[in-house]
């Protein structure tokens, strides 16, 4: 019989199904387990996280050999993987990979500790033979609706990625494609800090809110997993999770500076891609789906594709920005009939950079610099117009050259003002300038905390 | 002897895989289509169909080792036993009325835990069954957890 190409049946490794394995101790007892995921590795290797069973472990250490059952959940097909043992990894990427996985579940169950990853053990396929349904309960649907060519769509996006010269519109227009053409209805780009900490939403699609300006810590939940870890992860399907943590309760860790992170009421499927260009994290592309198994390795591996191009081409803006900018035009005021407007309250706090507008949270980090900045030199000189250059020079932002995200950072800045209504606006009259709108009068209290 | 209430989940709507292995000690799987336990006799009867799991069935022979788990879908309890085949024969009239019984009660229980029929479509198999008897000698909670593998009883 031929062997069946295990990239054929990628579906059955998807967790639909449990798979079972089977194995045999030395003197030959056969043993039984059922196993969640069965991990693609390439055309002849599966690995499989060794946590629970440890009885498998001990015959496949006894004998070197397993045999895995996996079940297409979206044809009910069954086919037979006859596995050697190769070799057991505690670190590296595989390890890596399959850990983080496991870790956003367990942030999802709330029982970190019990779903530590011990060990991935790698198998040499040696066989995979299909299961020829014999009486099947129902005929299996003729071959699968052609799919859209992943592959295509992925070069058609890229290519209109690629044409645009503008850092706002990349990123609206980006998810725009995702939705168009890989049916990705729910989905966010969260901008990293240069530290490390957070990441803060510049934009999205397919929610209720925008949530410009709400954030999720490194580390916490899928999002934060992909960007601590720079790794790509999809949960395929969410209903595994006994207590779901929905991002947004995550978020709310923040206390009062909470913005609500843009939601779905019952996410079943999500994944998380950094962007990643240059070796250098800026941040990371979500989507998510009310339909659990919504995503697959597929989709999974078209969303990287854009991912990339949408990292290189912000990477491309910002030196691009940094090096070509026109200078700052130091316009005058144009805040004339001050006196007649209501006053506000503008509170900023250096410790954190973070800036209050009558006792609401707007924002913090280097956008709340940035912010009180515009504010104070308004308040001081009048001035309302501002350049990147100027800001670049100022060394009172902390931002490394040529890696600041400026361009991006304004955008956040300027969209979660946009979205919170006023008083404060931000403009943009040309590339690389800014202007500030101001309707009223702030009264600036710093506040040292 | 297997307790009441051990003999009782088994014999219930609970999931069943199976494993034999052949000469080179390779596992083979097959799915069951019920299982009872003879409290008379001592011994368990699994049924399963010899043709849709026919590597399975061709290890199953008299005095080799055969290991089943069954698990209830709902809660994912779940025991293995371990045992000894005694015989393999093709199912009687009323084993193939009972594998019926339990094709159709699993098809229910599965579609109000939201699997559907498809999906079931090679699981659930009562082509040409044959009941396979064995002893029970080992029981194990199999159950994912910490107690997982964990031995419950030996026959001495």
């Amino acid at each position: 019989m031929t062997r069946v190409p295990l990239e054929a049946i990628r579906d059955s490794f998807e967790g639909i199904m449990p798979s079972v394995i089977a194995t045999t101790d030395a003197s030959g007892i056969p043993n039984l387990s059922y196993l969640s995921h069965v991990h693609y590795i390439d055309g002849d290797h599966v690995a499989l996280s060794n946590q629970f069973f440890s009885k498998t472990a001990a015959n496949v250490q006894a004998t070197g050999q397993a045999t895995v059952v996996v079940l297409d959940g979206r044809t009910g097909l069954q086919h037979v993987l006859d596995l050697t043992f190769e070799s057991s990894a505690q670190s590296g990427p595989i390890f890596e990979r399959i850990s983080a996985q496991l870790d956003v579940m367990a942030s999802l169950q709330g029982k970190s500790h019990m779903l530590k990853l011990r060990a991935v053990d790698l198998y040499r396929v040696e066989d995979c033979r299909r299961i020829d349904p014999i009486a099947p309960l129902e005929e299996p649907p003729p071959k699968a609706v052609a799919n859209r060519d992943l592959l295509v769509e992925a070069a058609a996006v890229t290519g209109e990625l690629t044409r645009i010269t503008d850092a706002e519109v990349l990123l609206d227009r980006s998810l725009e494609l995702l939705d168009e053409r890989f049916g990705l209805r729910h989905a966010m780009i969260l901008l990293a800090d240069g530290e490390g900490r957070k990441l803060t939403t510049v934009a999205s699609r397919g929610y209720p809110h925008y949530g410009f300006g709400a954030e999720i810590a490194f580390g916490d939940g899928i999002v934060g997993i992909a960007a601590e870890r720079c790794l790509t992860l999809r949960i395929a399907d969410m209903r595994r999770g006994q207590r779901y943590v929905s991002a947004v309760a995550m978020a709310s860790g923040l206390a009062r500076e909470a913005i609500p992170l843009p939601a779905i009421a019952e996410p079943q499927c999500q994944m998380a891609v950094p962007l990643v260009a240059g070796g250098r994290l800026s941040g990371v592309i979500f989507a998510e789906s009310e339909e659990s198994f919504a995503f697959s390795h597929a989709d999974e591996a078209a969303l990287e594709i854009v991912a990339r191009q949408l990292a290189a081409s912000l990477a491309l803006f910002e030196l691009t920005d940094a090096v070509g900018e026109t200078g700052a035009r130091g316009a005058a005021a144009s805040g004339a009939a001050v006196d007649a407007e209501p006053a506000f309250s503008f509170q900023f706090f250096p410790r954190d950079g973070g800036v209050f507008i009558d006792n609401d949270y707007v924002i913090r980090g280097v956008p709340g610099r940035l912010l009180h900045h515009f504010v104070r030199c308004y308040v001081e000189t009048g001035r309302c117009d501002f350049s990147n250059r100027e800001i670049r020079r100022d060394r009172a932002f902390n931002l490394p050259d040529f890696k600041d995200n400026l361009e991006t950072r304004l955008i956040l800045l300027r969209r979660r003002l946009e979205e919170r209504g006023g008083p404060v606006r931000l403009l943009r009259p040309e590339r690389g300038q800014i202007r500030l709108v101001i309707e009223g009068v702030p009264e600036i209290k710093v506040v040292e905390a | 002897m297997l307790e009441d209430d051990v003999a009782a989940f088994l014999s219930g709507n609970v999931m069943i895989i199976a494993a034999t292995r052949d000469a080179a000690m390779r596992a083979h799987v097959g799915r069951g289509c019920g299982a009872d336990f003879d409290p008379d006799v001592g011994d368990l009867t699994l049924l399963a169909s010899s043709t849709q799991w026919p590597a399975f069935h061709a290890n199953a022979r008299s005095g080799a080792p055969i290991a089943m788990t069954v698990c209830q879908p709902d809660t994912y309890k779940c025991l293995q036993l371990k045992g000894q085949i005694i015989d393999v024969h093709e199912a009687t009239e009323a084993q193939k009325a009972r594998g019926q019984r339990y094709l159709d009660a699993m098809l229910a229980i599965m579609a109000d835990l939201g699997v559907s029929r498809l999906q079931l479509s090679t699981v659930f198999s009562n082509a040409d069954l044959v009941a396979i008897r064995f002893w029970p000698v080992d029981l194990f909670i199999q159950t994912p957890g910490p107690e997982a593998g964990e031995r419950v009883r030996r026959e001495p």
